[in-house]
Formats: structure tokens, C-alpha cells, sequence
């Protein structure tokens, strides 16, 4: 008996520690083989609304509390989309910060009156104790992926 | 009777096979049922440094970081350096995020730290590995239903299912309904 309950601990153990040192899929994954650039979706969101997209990039913020968001910089200087996934399904590791990373999603528009913009920008802004100025909002479009699955390199 | 004896050592020894995961899956259940109140992975340290950066181009991204990492210390393994734009200069090092605001040149730390038994716990629970790990805990839902059924059936009589037992379960299901109702 000792030796089976010894063989079956042996197992669960190597089960979860081989599997723990590939991980790098998120949610879905991606199926996607086209990558759409961030560039691309920002320029044109209304041709992109709805439809789902891979994107590349470095993943430069993560939502430091819950892991329910992350943002990827654009092929283009300076620009950066958000990814927002479903909290609990998906929870991105803080550690995901500085990798690249593929992610699948749904483009989607975020629409907020220019007030709850403010707010939302501020409450970011907060979070990642930056400055914030009111007076830059101008932009009430918030373009983001719902994101489905992600692949981030170990 | 046969089946009952049965029953009782598939209840017992089922119990005992699941005893470690289900407390795993309890302190992380309770962690990330609190999700919205802190972080049950890690533990992140935000903070604010200035630095010197008088004697560095502002064009050289790798000079900068390496400026910004030396005059705070900072050791960790170097992932990525992203420069933002003219003003903003990410520095990702293992553990820790630096956002440098190269005109101010105050640089914004993200310390974070895995806590430990609750950032393994949770990387099983919300199934993060994928692959066997799903087929394992599928089967240890399985084993958790078996566990249940078995466990109604364990007793006869005035304590079982024909007596009290009846009311208890019938409590158990009429709890969620409560809240459906609740929350509908």
C-alpha cells in the first residue's frame, strides 16, 4: 500500500512540474496564423470591429492586481493596444511584462462617455503611479481586444 | 449488506486521494474569490526613485537603462527595454517593471514576488498548465462527484439519506437557488 500511495504522489508531482515548465498558453491559445498589426487596428478600428485577430508584440503593462489585462505595443512607435480578458478565465503573470507575446481577440470599442473616460484613464494612471492630465483626453474611443487565448514566451 | 461496504471503503479511500488537492483548491479558492481586493499570485511593491541621468544621451536607450539599473541597485536579470516615447523608458527586469520618466527622471517601480504556496496553488486551480493538468483535474472532479454520491449513501437509517440526510441535501441544493434568485 505505501508503495502505490508512494507511486501515485511520484506522478501527480512530475504531472504538474513537467507541465508547469512549458507553460506559456493563456486561456484559448491562439489559432490564428495572419498577424494583424496593432498599427492596422488603430488606424481603421471600424473596418476591425467584431472581427477576431492576432497581434504581436511586447507585452508592456499588466494589470498588477487581477492579471485581467495587458497591454501590447504596436509595430508603430509610442502606440500600444489593450487586451482585456475575462477575470478568473484568464489571469496574465505579472511576469509576462518585457516578453513578446501572440494574442488572439476580438477587437471591440469600448464606448464611455468622455467623463468615465477621464476616470478610467486616471484610475490606470493611478495604478501605475504616473502622472495623468485630464486635459490630453480627447480621443472617446477606447479600441481593445477582448482577448480569447495568448501564447507569451517563457 | 454488499454494495454499502463498498460504498464506505470507495467513500474512505477516494477521501484520502483527494484530501491534498482539495485543500489546495480551498486556500486558493478563498484567495481568488477575493480577486477584486489584492492579488493572490503576487505581491507588488510600487514605488517611486529619483536618478541622475544628466550624463547619459537620451537617445541611447541601452545606456539609459543601464544608468537607471545601477543607480538603484537594481540586479535582475534584464528582459526587455521598450522605449515608450521621447519621454518614457520601460525597463523590464525579472520581478520588476521600472518606468523611467526621462524628463523628470523619477523612475516608477513595480516590485513583484510570487507568494508562495498561493502562487502555486492558483496556478493549478485556475488550470494554467492546460494540457494533462485539465485531464487530471477533470478527473478529480469526477472523483469529487463519486465522493459525494458515496458519501449520502454511507449511512442508513434515521442519520442517512431516507432520514435527516434527505433535509440536508435538500438544504445543499436549495443554497444556490437562494442566490440565483437573489442575484436574477
Amino acid at each position: 500500500m505505501k508503495r502505490i500511495i508512494i507511486y501515485i504522489a511520484l506522478l501527480c508531482v512530475g504531472c504538474a512540474v513537467s507541465v508547469q515548465a512549458k507553460s506559456d498558453i493563456y486561456g484559448n491559445g491562439v489559432t490564428l496564423t495572419e498577424p494583424t498589426p496593432v498599427s492596422a487596428i488603430l488606424d481603421n478600428p471600424d473596418e476591425y470591429l467584431g472581427k477576431t485577430v492576432r497581434i504581436e508584440g511586447m507585452i508592456i503593462e499588466v494589470c498588477a492586481k487581477r492579471g485581467c489585462w495587458v497591454y501590447v505595443a504596436s509595430d508603430r512607435q509610442g502606440e500600444k493596444i489593450q487586451v482585456k480578458v475575462t477575470d478568473g478565465e484568464i489571469v496574465f503573470p505579472m511576469s509576462a511584462s518585457g516578453r513578446l507575446g501572440v494574442v488572439e481577440g476580438v477587437v471591440e470599442e469600448l464606448k464611455l462617455s468622455r467623463e468615465d473616460m477621464i476616470k478610467y484613464l486616471e484610475h490606470l494612471a493611478e495604478e501605475k503611479g504616473q502622472p495623468f492630465d485630464p486635459s490630453t483626453v480627447k480621443e472617446e474611443r477606447l479600441i481593445r481586444l477582448r482577448g480569447l487565448g495568448a501564447e507569451i514566451e517563457g | 449488506m454488499k454494495w454499502r461496504k463498498w460504498n464506505i471503503i470507495i467513500h474512505r479511500d477516494l477521501g484520502y486521494l483527494c484530501f491534498g488537492l482539495t485543500i489546495l483548491y480551498v486556500i486558493s479558492g478563498v484567495a481568488v474569490n477575493h480577486i477584486q481586493d489584492w492579488n493572490p499570485t503576487y505581491k507588488i511593491e510600487k514605488s517611486t526613485a529619483a536618478v541622475d541621468l544628466s550624463a547619459v544621451n537620451s537617445a541611447d536607450n541601452q545606456a539609459l537603462a543601464a544608468a537607471v539599473l545601477d543607480q538603484l541597485d537594481e540586479t535582475g536579470e534584464l528582459k526587455n527595454i521598450y522605449r515608450q516615447d521621447g519621454q518614457t523608458l520601460k525597463i523590464f527586469v525579472v520581478n520588476n517593471n521600472l518606468t523611467v520618466d526621462l524628463a523628470s527622471e523619477t523612475v516608477f517601480q513595480e516590485k513583484s514576488n510570487k507568494r508562495p504556496l498561493l502562487y502555486e496553488a492558483n496556478f493549478l486551480h485556475l488550470n494554467h498548465p492546460k494540457k494533462l493538468w485539465t485531464w487530471f483535474a477533470d478527473f478529480y472532479a469526477v472523483c469529487l462527484g463519486v465522493l459525494a454520491i458515496s458519501g449520502i449513501l454511507v449511512l442508513k437509517g434515521r442519520k442517512g439519506l431516507s432520514g435527516r440526510g434527505k433535509w440536508l441535501v435538500g438544504i445543499g441544493f436549495l443554497a444556490p437557488i437562494f442566490f440565483l434568485w437573489l442575484y436574477s
